[in-house]
């Protein structure tokens, strides 16, 4: 089997809320009346445990991400998070997917804050930057008109920020900052390895293609995660280069267990939380005006006419299952999905191995982290089963750091 | 009720270069002009509402920067955009002499704000329930944050006409075309959904104005134009019987008759 690497995720959601048919949305307008701070600081101290865990377990990474105002992740500041975990580990990667740019007044903090994890970790910072879901536009009143054009100046901001000695004027159409300087620089010279995870538009996927970025789908079914890699590679063709296995990474929650039945019993009501709760998301809070661009809705649309595609929160357990949004079963029926991506798709990173997902009890969470690193993650790597760490391979992302990015102009 | 009978005779767009701004432009009638700002949709097509004004004035109707046939530009980005425009569009057509400026909604919000950069090139002023005025406590309903058929139900309170404008659910085209001006919407009046300064700038517009409200307007809140009037110094407020915020759509004939009215007692 081809070789992987293997990213712990949780997402840290609160579950203890209604059942998504009962609520307009788990995002935005449910009400935090529901949170109890105590129950909170159990979760935070199982999830935090969780990524711990992932490295006496040997994973490739564990990572963290920003998401506001909901019920499905409660991490509103990614690097608070990242800051714990930095602390409490000595070798994992930490990948940080990612701090949403476009929902912040100024992105020098963003780069002064994963600089620090970055020192804090001694080079162990991953950092994917993300627009942000269309509900954070809502939640944070950030203009969803100007998602892109403000993603990609902070972008552009920020890697000079890394890179060029300060202080610089920074002149821009939405950023505006006569001295930019930031203290700390990053450990990792000339920066961290950049992710973009993303659920697909043509105009992310290329952009990341061209400046060779890994990019991740998140949550997608196995056919819309090829189609899409497909699209990431004809652009890599375009820029003249071959996509590599670690640029193409999935987000896939994966449970593992002694047998399909037993896995089954025991995923089944998480799963459907976290797609028919932790997802329930009306249209109008996901796309907000201008958060993708005409083109991308029509795609969306005649997609959704033509294949008949659902919405995340309407999908049965079966169709979870069949167009793999989620992978189940025993070590065998686990790898043999996996190796679907790695052999079909040509992909090299698998990220949510093992996570936390919904209501899941910490005690499943423990069993399906140690079984998919004993039993799973060995075929997918060299014998001894040594995480990439302790192999000395590089992170992904990194081959775009020695590669001049084009003076790519972001659309 | 059929569609057709909810249809006024079609009038083309015809485009005009504005500034170096293409622009789509329908026009129809006689007598003086009426410049008509339309809302933030039911674009596309002359409507019953404008065939009506048409009977009594020159309706000059152009489609807004990203809505209908006038393509999006970059240096759209507030109102203060617009009202520039705008007055580029009035250089552009000739009107030279004080005109007839009705806004409709968003549009009327684009024709307050016209009218207190430019209060003396006004003959008068008409806003038909305007957004824009800042109210205790904000607006509660929130129209980006509903489906679109839940924003129809919102603004019709009469039913009946609303296959003028009512898109086909399954008509792609039509639902891409409807995102898109969403966003431009967004563009102008997302982070914020009034103009804190508009009171203080309504004193200057010492021009004859009408404020059109519906009998119940459940998205613009009714006080928006109770207030448009009492700011604007040479005010009178009428509301149509039966009507929402829709009211261009649910009794066209009665709307068009109040302006034309209106402007016919101006001297």
């Amino acid at each position: 089997m081809n070789e992987m690497q293997f990213f712990h995720f949780g997402l840290m959601p609160y579950p203890f809320i209604p059942p998504g048919s009962e609520i307009e949305s788990t995002w935005v307008t449910l009400s935090n009346a529901h949170y109890d701070p105590k129950i909170g600081a159990r979760l935070y101290k199982e999830y935090l445990d969780q990524a711990v865990l992932a490295e006496k377990l040997g994973y490739d990474g564990t990572c963290v991400n920003e998401h506001h105002q909901n019920a499905y992740g409660t991490m509103p500041d990614p690097n608070v998070m990242g800051s714990q975990i930095v602390a409490r580990t000595s070798k994992i990667p930490v990948g940080i997917i990612g701090n949403a740019l476009p929902l912040h007044d100024n992105p020098v903090r963003v780069a002064e804050s994963v600089a620090m994890l970055d020192v804090l970790s001694e080079g162990r910072i991953i950092s994917g930057f993300v627009r942000g879901t269309g509900m954070e536009y809502h939640s944070m009143r950030a203009n969803p008109a100007y998602s892109r054009e403000r993603f990609w100046e902070a972008h552009d901001l920020i890697l000079k920020a890394w890179t060029d000695d300060g202080p610089f004027a920074w002149k821009g159409k939405h950023y505006d900052i006569p001295y930019v300087n930031p203290w700390p620089r990053p450990y990792q010279q000339p920066h961290p390895p950049i992710w973009l995870p993303g659920t697909g538009s043509v105009e992310t996927i290329t952009e990341a293609a061209k400046r060779r970025y890994p990019f991740m789908m998140v949550f997608a079914p196995l056919s819309f995660t090829k189609l899409n890699y497909e699209m990431y590679r004809n652009a890599a063709n375009e820029a003249g280069y071959e996509a590599s296995p670690e640029q193409l990474a999935f987000c896939v929650p994966t449970y593992v267990a002694e047998t399909d039945e037993i896995a089954h019993a025991e995923a089944r009501e998480h799963y459907m939380w976290l797609f028919g709760t932790g997802l329930k998301v009306p249209a109008y809070q996901h796309f907000p005006p201008g958060y993708t661009s005409g083109r991308s809705l029509r795609g969306m649309l005649e997609g959704r006419a033509k294949f008949g595609m659902k919405d995340h929160w309407d999908l049965t357990y079966e169709e979870l299952v069949d167009e793999q949004y989620i992978i189940v079963g025993s070590p065998d029926t686990v790898a043999e999905r996996l190796n679907i991506y790695a052999e079909e798709c040509g992909a090299g990173v698998h990220v949510g191995a093992s996570m936390q997902v919904g209501t899941m009890p910490n005690w499943k969470v423990v069993k399906n982290m140690t079984l998919f690193a004993e039993e799973v993650m060995p075929r997918f790597r060299p014998p001894g089963n040594q995480p990439a760490w302790e192999r000395g391979v590089p992170l992904p992302g990194s081959a775009a750091l020695v590669t001049p990015t084009p003076e790519a102009v972001p659309v | 009720m059929a569609v057709a009978d909810v249809k006024a005779p079609a009038v083309d767009a015809t485009m005009l270069d504005v500034a170096g701004t293409p622009v789509a432009v329908r026009r129809k009638g006689s007598g003086r002009p009426l410049l008509f700002l339309h809302g933030a949709g039911f674009t596309g097509q002359w409507l019953r509402f404008h065939e009506a004004l048409a009977q009594g004035a020159d309706v000059i109707a152009p489609e807004h920067v990203g809505f209908g046939g006038t393509p999006l530009q970059d240096w759209l980005d507030g109102f203060d955009d617009l009202v520039l425009h705008y007055d580029d569009l009035r250089a552009t057509l000739g009107l030279d002499e004080p005109f007839d400026l009705v806004g409709y909604s968003l549009g009327g919000w684009i024709a307050a704000a016209y009218a207190t950069f430019y209060p003396e090139k006004l003959r008068s002023l008409t806003l038909i329930t305007p957004a824009g005025f800042p109210l205790e406590g904000g607006s509660v309903v929130d129209l980006f944050h509903m489906y679109p058929e839940e924003l129809f139900g919102t603004i019709f309170n009469d039913m009946a006409n609303v296959a003028e404008v009512a898109p086909d659910p399954e008509d792609i085209d039509a639902a891409v075309k409807g995102y898109e001006e969403a966003s431009t919407t967004a563009r102008l009046v997302w982070e914020r959904r009034d103009d804190p300064k508009m009171p203080r700038r309504l004193q200057r517009v010492t021009t004859p104005a009408l404020v059109v409200g519906a009998e119940h307007d459940r998205l613009v809140p009714d006080e928006a134009a109770d207030a448009y009037a009492a700011a604007l110094p040479d005010a009178e407020l009428v509301r149509i019987p039966g009507t929402g915020h829709a009211l261009v759509v649910e009794q066209p004939a009665a709307v068009a008759k109040a302006v034309l009215d209106f402007q016919e007692r101006v001297r």
